[in-house]
């Protein structure tokens, strides 16, 4: 505890510039974690619409394609695709990647994170999109068509509105699950906040004058996450009373995994 | 595919002793998860506003962390620090504790669901509190619980990886076939062979928890 809190344990932090260190790095976790959410929205989606066709030559594999990603440790999916996926790609990577990203993510090493995220994450999302597209009731849709709208036109008009809403603190959840995931991509030695801790804490003196303990610094990097995922985590429960109070129903909620069986405790108690 | 069995084959003792070093990470940490994730479970039920912000503050710590970031205070930090602490004691420990803070959420929206009549009749019956809670609420609350927690034990299955791969380097599955996987340069056979030892250990936790709900249904 003496050890924990002394004094000159946590110079480190506002010597030179090693706090500002820090955060570029953590900078880099937000940005992979932005960029694979988006890419995994839109794909998860499409896998979800695939998976709830009627059409078993198409929702059959989708499922099968779904269950393999989403139950595969996140971080075997990384190593895997890092070590297999052609130099090519990562070459054409850094040369289409836009010239105003920071210097860590024109690594062609990105690309691999990326593609290992996006593959976990967009089958949990589809997971998650599917029930919460199936949770609707079945009139909702047979109303649909019974007016005339065609398949898209009532999956854009009538379901997709409804039932998305429905995922929102799902989805967050998985965003946070996502934001502790960017770390994992230090292991293929993307320079982000793990790497960037590595290297204070090994050599500080490069960056100040004073030695900074490895604990310290990662009790510092963990705060760093903990407060932005403490921050995502209030504004999803704020959109869900919000539009609790607005359709003035008890939402029906939508499991998916780790993080979701939290979410749903705060909805159920309100707290 | 007869590359595919003979890495296997070959490779039989690094796969196998991973697998098990795997199972024995995942069974200790379950332990611990289970027990701490009660007893925090507790604190945020308990009548005091200040066991619950304890219980309250130990959820929102471990739930947000990255469990990579846990495990390098846990091992490296702590051994800068002094404390000689094994790579066992770490990785079971942080995955532990990591996963018993969900595990507490998902008890404590089972404590929720086991209504408030039943508890006030138990302690009007004059009980004292920790009975209730143990004759009570614990045995109920459990049985709701039951699929939460399946499907966080798979998701600590999962997290178990990241233990080998990272500062604590224990020699798991996924530590071992990368060592297969550096002698071999076989990646798609020896992934797929990790791959296929995560997916045995998951798919018996969902047939263990769906006996176990079948099992524990409560009805009502």
């Amino acid at each position: 505890m003496t050890y924990l809190f002394d004094p000159s344990n946590w110079e480190w932090l506002v010597s030179g510039n090693n706090f500002r260190f820090l955060l570029e790095g953590f900078s880099i976790n937000l940005q992979i974690a932005a960029v694979a959410m988006v890419i995994s929205l839109a794909l998860g989606l499409t896998l979800a619409l695939l998976r709830i066709s009627k059409l078993p030559l198409i929702s059959v594999p989708a499922g099968i394609w779904i269950d393999v990603w989403r139950n595969l440790p996140v971080i075997l999916v990384i190593l895997y695709i890092w070590v297999v996926m052609p130099k090519s790609w990562a070459s054409t990577y850094e040369d289409v990647v836009p010239g105003f990203a920071s210097e860590a993510l024109q690594s062609g090493l990105v690309l691999a994170g990326l593609i290992a995220l996006v593959l976990y994450n967009s089958a949990v999302l589809a997971e998650i999109m599917r029930s919460g597209i199936l949770s609707l009731e079945r009139g909702q849709s047979d109303a649909a068509y019974a007016l005339g709208l065609t398949y898209l036109q009532a999956m854009r008009r009538v379901i997709l509105p409804q039932g998305l809403r429905r995922m929102v603190p799902a989805t967050v959840s998985q965003l946070i699950t996502l934001n502790k995931d960017t770390t994992l991509v230090s292991i293929i030695a993307i320079q982000e906040v793990v790497r960037h801790g590595r290297i204070l804490s090994t050599s500080g003196v490069f960056f100040g004058e004073v030695q900074a303990p490895v604990l310290q610094v990662f009790i510092a990097i963990g705060l760093m996450f903990i407060a932005v995922n403490l921050l995502l985590s209030r504004l999803s429960r704020r959109l869900e009373i919000r539009e609790r109070k607005r359709t003035a129903i008890k939402a029906r909620r939508v499991t998916g995994v780790e993080d979701q069986v939290a979410a749903e405790t705060d909805l159920v108690t309100g707290r | 595919m007869n590359e595919l069995w003979e890495v296997f084959s070959e490779h039989l003792p690094e796969f196998t002793s991973g697998f098990w070093v795997t199972c024995r990470l995942v069974a200790i940490s379950l332990v611990i998860a289970m027990s701490v994730g009660t007893l925090i479970a507790t604190l945020r039920v308990a009548p005091s506003v200040w066991l619950n912000r304890i219980g309250g503050v130990y959820v929102e710590f471990f739930r947000n962390i990255p469990l990579l970031v846990l495990l390098i205070i846990s091992f490296a930090g702590l051994r800068r620090a002094g404390v000689p602490i094994s790579p066992w004691v770490a990785g079971t420990a942080s995955l532990g504790l990591y996963t018993a803070a969900f595990i507490a959420e998902a008890l404590r929206s089972g404590v929720f669901a086991v209504g408030r009549g039943q508890i006030d009749a138990a302690l009007s019956l004059g009980l004292t509190y920790p009975r209730v809670i143990r004759r009570i609420i614990i045995p109920q609350a459990f049985r709701t619980v039951i699929p939460a927690i399946g499907s966080l034990v798979i998701a600590m299955i999962k997290n178990s990886a990241i233990i080998g791969v990272s500062l604590v380097a224990l020699p798991d599955l996924l530590a071992q076939a990368r060592v297969v996987n550096a002698e071999t340069f076989q990646a798609n056979e020896t992934f797929f062979w990790a791959a296929a030892g995560y997916l045995i250990l998951t798919v018996a936790a969902t047939f263990l928890f769906r006996y176990l709900e079948s099992r524990y249904r409560i009805r009502r």
